[in-house]
């Protein structure tokens, strides 16, 4: 299954809805995480928030590939995507295992296959570089096979890279 | 010298960045305000705070290999604000994670930077720390060693009639300098850090986390949630399944 979380306009819903099996708009009207570990221990793969985001972890958990869609902040995704991604922590159990040398969380849904970032936009080269490292690490983290990142200047490029 | 102590954690009490600012409170001298950062309500009065501020600690949990959107809400403000009123003060990180090792805060680092060098702030450098919850509750069973060691003394004194029962001074004493031994590692860098921030130098990015093997680490974070997933209900809820999205 290819999944796609994306901060665009909604002008670009039809294209993003065609190239993919599930696409999650960030649209930031959702609340942050609280950090209570909930979706781990009270309600698994649950966000007590009943807002847009509250199974969003079931959606990504199942994707093969994932793709964002995602303009620069400080090297990073925007805050309307990372809110989705810190709500996500669901995809994983609260079991620790080492992968990548280093301890993670077990998966929930298994392996899946790539983890692959469009950043749109001005960024600089230095935060080109903070963005790969992070897609590297968000993919060990999440049990990614692999991960890919491409800078686009402007948003007529993207439809060819989904 | 005002420095201004920001905790980004979104739990409202007991949280491991809390712990982290009250240590690096103790190294560092002059006016020291204490903020805590949970929703946009928090912002106004947090930016009129950096006006006459010379540093300022960011105090967060690794969220997802990067900082927490609700912080990355208030640092597009901040940056916005600080570039209006001409304000330069000199920003430092004390990021913890759940994992044990610290270095993992390294995105999150590289992305403070990035964020000062867009502000026109001076990063002043961070200290990554893994094992963050662990580190949390070291404090608490300080405060439990401490309570027993009332309670001993005063069973001593209605018993014996002394005010200095010695094996209970021992064994709190052990207990004592085994928690200090964890935190070693956290105290080591933020008295670095704590020096840099009252002279306004850096300090650079260092990582630490809590001194106990890896593998021991893991055992204890996977029977803590264990207990609290069987107090909580999820053992019995598909625990570990792989749910489908629209069902309960």
């Amino acid at each position: 299954m290819k999944v796609i979380i994306h901060d665009l306009e909604k002008q670009y819903a039809d294209m993003i809805n065609a190239k993919c099996d599930r696409a999650i708009a960030a649209d930031g009207k959702y609340a942050p995480c609280q950090g209570c570990f909930g979706c781990w221990t009270r309600h698994p793969a649950e966000c007590f928030m009943k807002d847009t985001l509250q199974q969003a972890c079931r959606i990504i958990g199942q994707a093969d590939e994932l793709v964002i869609v995602t303009g620069n902040l400080y090297g990073g995704y925007t805050a309307d995507i990372k809110n989705v991604l810190d709500r996500s922590i669901g995809t994983s159990t609260p079991f620790s295992t080492y992968r990548g040398g280093q301890m993670h969380h077990t998966l929930r849904y298994g392996k899946h296959d790539l983890w692959k970032v469009i950043i749109y936009g001005e960024i600089t080269e230095a935060e080109k570089d903070t963005f790969r490292y992070m897609a590297e690490r968000n993919a060990i983290n999440d049990g990614f096979e692999r991960s890919e990142v491409r800078f686009i200047e402007n948003l007529s490029e993207l439809e060819g890279l989904l | 010298m005002k420095t201004v102590f920001i905790n980004c954690s979104p739990k409202k009490k007991f949280c491991a960045s809390a712990y982290f600012l009250f240590l690096q409170r103790l190294f560092v001298g002059g006016k020291k305000i204490d903020e805590k950062l949970r929703t946009p309500a928090d912002h106004d009065r947090i930016l009129e705070q950096l006006r006459d501020a010379r540093a300022v600690v960011f105090g967060l949990p690794l969220y997802v290999d990067g900082i927490p959107s609700h912080v990355l809400r208030f640092m597009e403000k901040m940056e916005a604000f600080c570039k209006q009123n001409g304000l330069h003060p000199s920003v430092y990180c004390i990021a913890n994670n759940g994992f044990i090792e610290g270095k993992q805060n390294e995105p999150l680092m590289q992305c403070f930077e990035h964020f000062c060098r867009r502000a026109g702030l001076t990063w002043g450098g961070g200290v990554g720390i893994g094992g963050g919850v662990m580190l949390n509750v070291t404090r608490i069973l300080f405060l439990v060693d401490i309570a027993l060691l009332a309670l001993n003394t005063v069973l001593s004194v209605v018993n014996t009639g002394s005010f200095f029962p010695k094996s209970a001074w021992i064994s709190f004493a052990e207990n004592a300098a085994l928690l200090l031994y964890f935190n070693l590692g956290v105290l080591f860098f933020l008295v670095r850090m704590g020096r840099s921030i009252r002279k306004g130098t850096d300090c650079g990015k260092k990582y630490t986390r809590i001194l106990i093997p890896s593998f021991v680490f893991i055992l204890f974070a996977d029977v803590f949630f264990f207990i609290i997933s069987l107090f909580e209900g999820g053992i019995f809820r598909g625990w570990l399944s792989k749910k489908e999205y629209g069902k309960a």
